[in-house]
């Protein structure tokens, strides 16, 4: 082969006839059909049973209690299961097994090809797979918050209007933080290849360690202003004469010498750094995922 | 070590190429996978030929933008390929690894590719009952891939590479692992979309699969062009060098007396561990030809075919060191 001939005449001519450029981006179908597809793929995975599980954790206890003790107040199990458990331990979790894996799972299954040769940006791809872990993890929280409420409160004495009222805002809180927690593990996810590990970290050291201590540093955990949002929504009052809000002392609120928490920001501040927090975490793995190859490890590459 | 090989690409200046590498290196990390690749893929059937390792997965990933460059510049369609999406309207791409999601039916997953690729709904039923049928999956459509053999899962991948009918087909390796019935059914395939106008670049560490489907190939090695032309020159190196050619199938032991009685058949070695023989020949053609009716014929059911092609290698240090 010590002079390789050319491609032959005919081959070249129907080289001419390429097309004149590609025209459009993408369109409603291939966004959609990929939300789809993601929602499909996480009700084929064995997650939403181990997080379906864990989420009935607290409306299991939330019987037990009220089957040991009937004279326990409804609101001390609201807070204990509710407002501790639910955002401390179940809200992270949930949101770290899904958005870790919003791309790296089609990177390990070496499924991501068939997205990546689509007529979608790589961005998009990464907006319309976290929309969908969002929704996920969204619809989880609403089914189990709703649980949990309706095995605390059915049967007791508080006003059905009462139980409505204080679910619906559990429920819109823990949407929100479990939105927030998503959007900030779907970044980590992209920042370094062991998302998992880095997502526990960030869970154990920001959310469960600063998250609970008295200082300022507690601002930049998720965790500090889904308290203050339930903290400034919710009274949680026992019935007992004289009882004062149990959140205050758990949650490290000066109310003795900041009795309004005039120090802490307001509520509407709260949902907008959750709800700008989720946005900017989102917007910025986008970028990130634009600009990223992604490797497949094929059997040729090893 | 191309320069060492000089070739022709008569007229290429006056056309649009299908594919064009210009300097293209690739690294990962300290690994090259390319190396200043210089080429231009005109319309038609080609074969992209090199040893496991040579760079052809690393070329095709570049000529469908799922890799970035790390120097020059590769255009398909005359469009630079880097995060240029509307580009993969007109690309298709059957990959090497064996990956699917394996809870879907065949028809779902051709489904929503055509939809991912922006199909209507009833342009993409249309399309993937065409494409299924065409592949030979319309049978066994509606079993979830995860049950599928080899060969039906090769079948489905290059269904979905083909179900936005696209003006540019890239196959990495699409016949590895099939058996010779799928083996056959894939090259009439290739071959036909070829006849229709498409434009295919095919990889593969097979000359003989190769060599089956185009004249025109392009052989990679460590990342660089060694050669590009017509096969019958590559042909007449390989020839030289005894092929070997793996088959698997639970009956190894019986396989092995038929294939002993051929007379291209050099020797057999038992796989005892694979349940399959190794078998040395130097007219592979015959013997590759001779598979599908003594898998239909005699009941042998052979359930893999594949050639480690050592041969190959030993060709391109030729080619190297001439």
């Amino acid at each position: 082969m010590k002079s390789a001939p050319s491609f032959d005449a005919v081959d070249l001519e129907a080289g001419a006839d390429v097309p004149d450029g590609p025209s459009g981006g993408f369109g409603l179908t291939t966004l959609w059909t990929l939300y789809v597809l993601t929602l499909r793929q996480h009700l084929h995975g064995k997650r939403w049973m181990i997080i379906g599980a864990l989420f009935l954790l607290p409306a299991g206890l939330a019987v037990l209690m009220r089957v040991m003790d009937p004279k326990e107040p409804s609101v001390s199990l609201e807070f204990a299961l509710a407002f501790m458990l639910i955002p401390q331990a179940l809200l992270p979790l949930a949101a770290l097994l899904y958005a870790t894996g919003v791309i790296e799972d089609e990177l390990e299954e070496q499924t991501i090809t068939y997205l990546l040769i689509r007529p979608i940006s790589k961005w998009a791809l990464y907006l319309v797979k976290m929309l969908a872990t969002v929704t996920t993890t969204v619809l989880l929280t609403v089914v189990f918050t709703v649980l949990t409420y309706l095995a605390i409160f059915v049967g007791g004495d508080t006003p059905a209007a009462t139980v409505l009222s204080r679910c619906f805002t559990a429920v819109s809180i823990h949407c929100t933080a479990v939105c927030t927690y998503s959007c900030l593990f779907g970044l980590i996810s992209l920042l370094t290849k062991r998302s998992l590990i880095g997502s526990i970290l960030y869970i154990l050291v920001f959310e469960w360690l600063l998250g609970n201590l008295p200082l300022a540093i507690r601002l930049i955990t998720v965790i500090y202003y889904t308290r203050l949002i339930a903290y400034r929504t919710l009274p949680f009052v026992t019935p007992d004469p004289g009882s004062q809000n149990i959140a205050a002392e758990k949650w490290q609120f000066d109310i003795k010498s900041d009795p309004n928490l005039l120090e802490h920001p307001q509520l509407a501040i709260c949902w907008i750094v959750l709800v700008a927090g989720s946005v900017a975490f989102t917007l910025l793995a986008a970028f990130l995922c634009s600009r990223r190859e992604f490797y497949v490890k094929t059997p040729e590459k090893g | 070590m191309h320069s060492q090989l000089p070739r022709e690409i008569a007229g290429s200046a006056e056309v649009k190429p299908i594919v064009a590498f210009h300097e293209v290196s690739k690294w990962y990390g300290n690994v090259i996978g390319i190396n200043k690749l210089t080429i231009t893929i005109p319309a038609g059937v080609t074969g992209l030929l090199g040893p496991n390792g040579a760079g052809k997965s690393t070329l095709l990933q570049l000529a469908t933008g799922q890799l970035y460059p790390s120097q020059g510049t590769v255009q398909v369609l005359g469009q630079k390929v880097w995060n240029n999406p509307s580009l993969n309207r007109f690309i298709g791409l059957c990959p090497e690894q064996d990956a699917f999601y394996e809870w879907m039916t065949g028809w779902d997953f051709v489904h929503t590719s055509a939809r991912l690729s922006g199909l209507s709904r009833s342009e993409a039923r249309e399309a993937a009952a065409e494409t299924l049928e065409a592949v030979g999956m319309t049978k066994n459509k509606d079993r979830a891939v995860g049950g599928y053999s080899k060969g039906m899962r090769q079948r489905t991948k290059l269904a979905q590479a083909l179900v936005h009918d696209p003006e540019v087909l890239f196959l990495d390796e699409p016949l590895t692992g099939t058996d010779p019935v799928a083996r056959r059914d894939l090259m009439d395939i290739i071959q036909r979309l070829g006849g229709e106008g498409k434009s295919v670049l095919v990889s593969s560490h097979v000359l003989h699969e190769v060599q089956s489907l185009t004249p025109n190939i392009i052989l990679l090695n460590h990342g660089r062009l060694v050669a590009e032309g017509h096969v019958r020159q590559l042909r007449d190196l390989i020839d030289k060098y005894p092929h070997h050619i793996v088959l698997i199938c639970d009956d190894y032991r019986k396989l092995a007396g038929r294939v002993l009685a051929w007379e291209d058949v050099e020797g057999v070695r038992v796989l005892a561990t694979e349940r399959g023989l190794m078998v040395e020949t130097r007219s592979p053609d015959a013997f590759y030809g001779r598979l599908p009716q003594l898998s239909l014929e005699d009941g042998t059911a052979i359930k893999e075919v594949y050639s480690d092609d050592d041969n190959l290698e030993a060709v391109f240090k030729y080619l190297v060191k001439k």
